[in-house]
């Protein structure tokens, strides 16, 4: 049987390169996916774990006593050869030519030599007081000298200035892009407001290794509360903290692997079906000359096997090289994802051999099976024309709905109870559902299309729609392969534009401010206004008044007075943030306690100033949320507080991307730096842009990643074609010869892809679109207010996108069908 | 036993003469290369009479199919030329032949005759329907009566037993009145009952309605409904027979060496 087996493969290689396909992209997505994880682990853990490479030891306080006095204790042990106490603070910093201070964390630097992990870009580290080296992200050079706002126990600033002399690469360190990192000497990080030492990094004697040190330094501290352990026990720690995030990124791409591994089985089963429908004459030929239906079945699942092997192994192969190139691309750059070099651990490579081989061996059981049940007399009959019939799966049906109607129940109240933890579940089961039903249901659907580009495209249409429901359990998972990847997809896609609305909602409520500018000292220059309306990039303007009133309670509080109109326009959102009208206060909650008002109660105010006599007021109360100030309308508070002046300006910017609103901001605060130096600009616009962005990339990664999904179906959408028209010959030579053109003919295949591929899309998105709203509705619900969105025309793309590239697919077994001549009919 | 030959003298006319239906000249046709190229047709002349019924016949690989094809335009021939009618189609693009064979030749073979996935009455009307030409309605009604199919239009070709399947494909064969319809072997896979069946049929069609009928067989007892037989030996014509009878077509053929 061997020779028998190696001459098939040989044989139909060509054949099996769709398979083979899949297998690669699917296992090749699992290996990259394993390998850029084991890099991304292994790229943190050499930037976190850096500063523990050098100590032997290292001490941190349990309890939250001071470490400092343990520094002597741990220098005089025998095994110690040094002990660096590690200070942490931070400061405010001003880099000249750059406008404003930025937040700077600040760290000691080891006095010994070996405990000193830094890396330098240039310069050095510094040696005294008055001197500082600064990451990347501070933004300094070599000399600048910084203007640094510390501040001390009470709270009090203290002003001073620091030399740079030199930049630390924190390259592979995933916090290095959030905010400017600063080494200092210990004694001047304990000027700049650090109090205790954090951890003490002890280096070992020469001679001492880790292990006795860690228990020398614990025997030491004995009585003390506490943990010692060695530096590579602390790194891995400090790695594991920082990686949480990674491991559900991970997660979340292996759920897509499987996704993709799914997809591939649904191609290689129908790929083998296929296959060994053509074979049978060539089985039970076999079986006439002697082959047991042990020996034809262990023939067709050794081909299987030696196939999904090897692909696998050029899967893996080409995951780990993807792995390296997007290493390479993205390790440069500001990533999300800390990578560096390339980590392949074993069990990558051997994962995905083994996942491809065995959904190989698996996809081909089924079609196995089917194929020793070839009688040998098959051999001697004609070849069948009989479209085949697939029996009516009545497993298949009750298992389907088993699945879907409960898993449409979960759903339904999970989306009731707003718990995505109940609808998950509900999504998963009945997914598997749809699947298992979509084998059932897509047959009549491609029919139903069918009838109606029949009457569009003439005869290659109809001729196509027949041939594309002749075999309706092979175009079902021909259609459910490309239906998942499209579900899935469609799904993300509505979903995460539901959670866009949702959360841009939320968020203009929660901060319905673009830009707020403030005085510290309380009073903006009048003028500020105008100049702000005129800055480029600013829409609209609310000046704000501050002045103060006395409650009911008899004592004075700050209050702000508004136009509501002039107010509302510069707002995003005035749900939260209600503002009053004449004659109405609008007042955060905390106050509203104090005062013991509630919404609709009338309260009186009194002048700000005891010493004016102005004449109390009465005013209906709007409580609002407690975050807020006092609001008056703006000539009431002028009335209860004549020295009321401008305090804050609101200002809302046009739509745009979130750098040039980053600009704008810029532009704003060099203006208002200019006109007033004690003011503050707080650009909440950015947050919201920010954020807008994070969904953005979210989605493009998922659906970049759900792609490999999509792509992989549709290589099963050329292979049945392919494998159509190889089935197809003598029928499409039949054709040829009563007159069909080679175009016609190619337009049938056109049809057949389009009305496979057409109705796998539009299902999908149908299907997608409700597993989209369903989902957002019961993540969301948990939140408040959920705002559905539908992206149409992303959904338009998605039906496009899937239809024109099933087009696509069918061109190469197009081009082979017009080859066949039209005698073939007769030289069958 | 010598066999009168039907021989064409020199240069064959330009220009079809009236009442030829068919027609080739120095046809040849030489399959694969070098060493191992077959000469499947050595340079054959014949004409079929326009409303005629012509049987070819031969040994197993003398050359009729290939015959059949080249004069159906299903295959190009090495060199010759082949008219049907004024219309000459050897040189003919792949487009204007398809059109031809759709508008002016129909044909029966002895198996595969109809596309599975369509109903009886669809694949009689296919040709036309890819010519973009609707069928004359009483013209159909009359092909469909005469052949029997009426009460088996809306059946597909799985549901029909073999001798109907043939007895479709000659409805569609006549349906659009080509000049000529070739039948390659079209009762090879019938009992003699169904046999005899239908090739009344493309007599009585040859009788009735003057269609031109060129058929391909190696049953001397259905060469006997043809009007004349060629006989082609190693890709040459061989002779031929005018009003055959199945005894003398035997004995033609054994002359042969059949
Ligand atoms: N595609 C092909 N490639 C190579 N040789 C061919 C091809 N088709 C036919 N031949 C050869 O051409 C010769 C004539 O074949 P053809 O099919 O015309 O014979 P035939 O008279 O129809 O035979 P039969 O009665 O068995 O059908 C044969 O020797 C055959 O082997
Ligand atoms: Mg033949």
């Amino acid at each position: 049987m061997r020779s028998v087996l190696l001459a098939q493969l040989r044989a139909h290689a060509a054949r099996l390169v769709a398979s083979t396909l899949a297998i690669v992209i699917a296992v090749g997505f699992v290996v990259a996916t394993l390998v850029l994880n084991a890099t991304a682990r292994s790229t943190v853990l050499a930037a976190v774990g850096a500063q523990y490479v050098g100590a032997a030891a290292v001490v941190t306080s349990t309890e939250g006593t001071s470490l400092v006095d343990d520094v002597d204790t741990l220098t005089g042990l025998d095994s110690v050869a040094a002990v660096a106490p590690s200070y942490e603070t931070s400061v405010q910093a001003g880099v000249p030519g750059r406008g404003g201070a930025q937040y700077l964390f600040v760290e000691s630097v080891a006095d010994d030599a070996a405990l000193r992990w830094q890396r330098m870009t240039e310069g050095t580290l510094p040696d005294g007081p008055g001197e500082v080296a600064v990451s990347e992200r501070a933004r300094a050079e070599v000399g600048d000298v910084l203007t640094v706002t510390s501040f001390d126990e009470t709270g009090a600033e203290i002003a001073s200035e620091a030399t740079v002399t030199g930049i630390v690469d924190l390259s592979g360190d995933p916090q290095a892009g959030l905010y400017g990192r600063a080494f200092v000497t210990p004694d001047q990080a304990r000027q700049w407001g650090a109090v205790d030492p954090v951890e003490l990094r002890v280096a070992a004697a020469p001679g001492a290794g880790d292990e006795q040190v860690r228990s020398d330094a614990a025997t030491a501290l004995g009585a003390r509360q506490v943990e010692v352990l060695t530096g590579a026990e602390r790194a891995d720690e400090a790695a594991a903290n920082m990686l949480g995030n990674a491991m559900a990124l991970t997660a979340v791409l292996l759920v897509f692997g499987t996704v993709a591994v799914v997809v591939a089985g649904l191609v290689i089963a129908n790929t083998f079906a296929v296959l060994l429908a053509q074979r049978t004459r060539e089985l039970a030929l076999l079986r006439c000359v002697g082959a047991t239906a042990r020996q034809v079945r262990r023939g067709v699942l050794g081909e299987a096997l030696v196939t999904g092997l090897v692909s696998s192994a050029i899967g893996a192969a080409a995951g780990i090289g993807l792995a390296a190139l997007v290493s390479a691309l993205v390790g440069g750059a500001e990533a999300p994802i800390p990578l560096a070099g390339l980590s392949v651990p074993w069990y990558a490579p051997l994962a995905g051999v083994l996942v491809g081989t065995l959904v190989t061996f698996l996809a081909a059981l089924a079609p196995a099976r089917a194929a020793t049940r070839v009688a040998p007399l098959a051999a001697l009959r004609p070849v069948d024309q009989a479209p085949l019939r697939s029996r009516p799966g009545v497993l298949r049906l009750v298992l389907g709905l088993l699945l879907l109607l409960p898993g449409i129940g979960l759903m339904a109240v999970g989306v009731t109870a707003g718990d995505v933890l109940i609808a998950l579940p509900g999504g998963v089961l009945s997914f598997l559902g749809v699947v298992l039903l979509a084998q059932r249901g897509v047959p009549p659907v491609v029919a139903a299309a069918g009838r109606l580009a029949g009457r569009l495209g003439g005869v290659p249409a109809r001729l196509a729609s027949g041939n594309a429901t002749r075999n309706p359990r092979r175009t079902a998972a021909t259609a459910t392969a490309l239906l998942i990847g499209v579900t899935l997809t469609s799904a993300f896609v509505v979903g995460a534009a539901s959670t866009r609305a949702t959360a841009q909602a939320g968020l203009a409520a929660e901060f319905p401010t673009d830009v707020v500018v403030e005085g510290f000292a309380g009073e903006l220059p009048a003028s500020l206004v105008g100049t702000l309306t005129g800055t480029e990039g600013v829409e609209r303007s609310a000046s704000v008044l501050a002045g103060s009133v006395t409650g009911p309670d008899g004592e004075p509080t700050g209050a702000f007075g508004v136009d509501r109109a002039e107010a509302a326009a510069a707002l995003r959102s005035t749900e939260d943030l209600v503002l009053p009208g004449a004659g109405e206060a609008s007042v955060p909650e905390w106050l509203a306690e104090v005062w013991d008002v509630g919404d609709g109660d009338r309260v009186a105010l009194g002048g700000g100033d005891p010493g004016a006599q102005v004449p109390v007021r009465e005013f209906t109360v709007r409580v609002i949320d407690a975050d807020n100030p006092l609001l008056l309308d703006a000539d009431e508070l002028r009335a209860l507080s004549p020295d009321a002046a401008l305090g804050q300006v609101w200002l809302r910017l046009a739509d745009s991307d979130p750098e040039r609103q980053l600009e704008v901001v810029d532009r704003i605060t060099d203006v208002v730096a200019e006109a007033s130096p004690e003011t503050q600009v707080t650009g909440l616009v950015t947050m919201r842009a920010e954020i807008d962005e994070i969904l953005d990339a979210l989605l493009l990664v998922v659906t970049g990643l759900l792609g490999v999904a999509v792509v992989i179906a549709l290589i099963g959408v050329g292979n049945t074609l392919a494998l159509s028209v190889v089935e197809r010959r003598q029928e499409n030579g039949l054709l040829r010869a009563l007159g069909l053109t080679r175009g016609q003919l190619r337009g049938l295949l056109a049809w057949e892809a389009v009305l496979v591929a057409g109705v796998a899309a539009v299902l999908g998105v149908l299907i997608g679109g409700a597993y989209g709203l369903i989902g957002a509705a019961s993540v969301l619900g948990e939140l408040g207010t959920i705002v559905l969105d539908v992206p149409w025309v992303q959904i338009a793309v998605i039906v496009a996108v899937a239809t024109v590239a099933g087009l696509l697919a069918s061109v190469l077994p197009a081009r082979r069908a017009a080859r066949t001549a039209p005698v073939a009919a007769i030289a069958a | 036993m010598s066999v009168p030959v039907m021989t064409v003298p020199g240069e064959p006319p330009a220009a079809a003469p009236a009442g030829v239906a068919v027609r080739a000249a120095g046809l040849r046709k030489t399959y694969g290369k070098g060493e191992t190229a077959v000469q499947a047709l050595a340079g054959v002349d014949v004409a079929f009479a326009r409303g005629g019924f012509t049987a070819i016949m031969g040994p197993s690989g003398s050359g009729k199919s290939t015959l059949m094809h080249c004069l159906a335009g299903l295959d190009t021939a090495t060199a010759g030329q082949v008219w049907l009618g004024d219309t000459e189609l050897t040189g003919l693009r792949d487009d204007a032949l398809t059109a031809l064979r759709r508008q002016r030749i129909g044909f029966v073979f002895q198996a595969f005759n109809l596309l599975p996935v369509l109903p009886a009455r669809e694949n009689i009307v296919l040709p036309m329907q890819l010519a973009g030409s609707r069928p004359d309605s009483g013209w159909f009604d009359d092909v469909v009566a005469r052949l029997g199919l009426r009460e088996r239009l809306g059946h597909r070709p799985h549901e029909l037993s073999g001798g109907q399947q043939q007895r479709v494909a000659i409805a569609r064969a006549l349906l659009p009145r080509p000049d000529v319809v070739f039948a390659d072997e079209p009762t090879g896979n019938l009992d003699s009952r169904s046999g005899a069946e239908v090739l009344g049929l493309l007599r009585s069609s040859v009788r009735e309605t003057g269609q031109t009928v060129v058929m391909v067989t190696h049953d001397p007892s259905a060469a006997a409904y043809a009007d004349r037989v060629v006989l082609l030996a190693d890709g040459r014509l061989a002779g031929e027979l005018t009003d055959p009878t199945a005894e003398t077509v035997l004995d033609a053929l054994r002359g042969l060496g059949a």
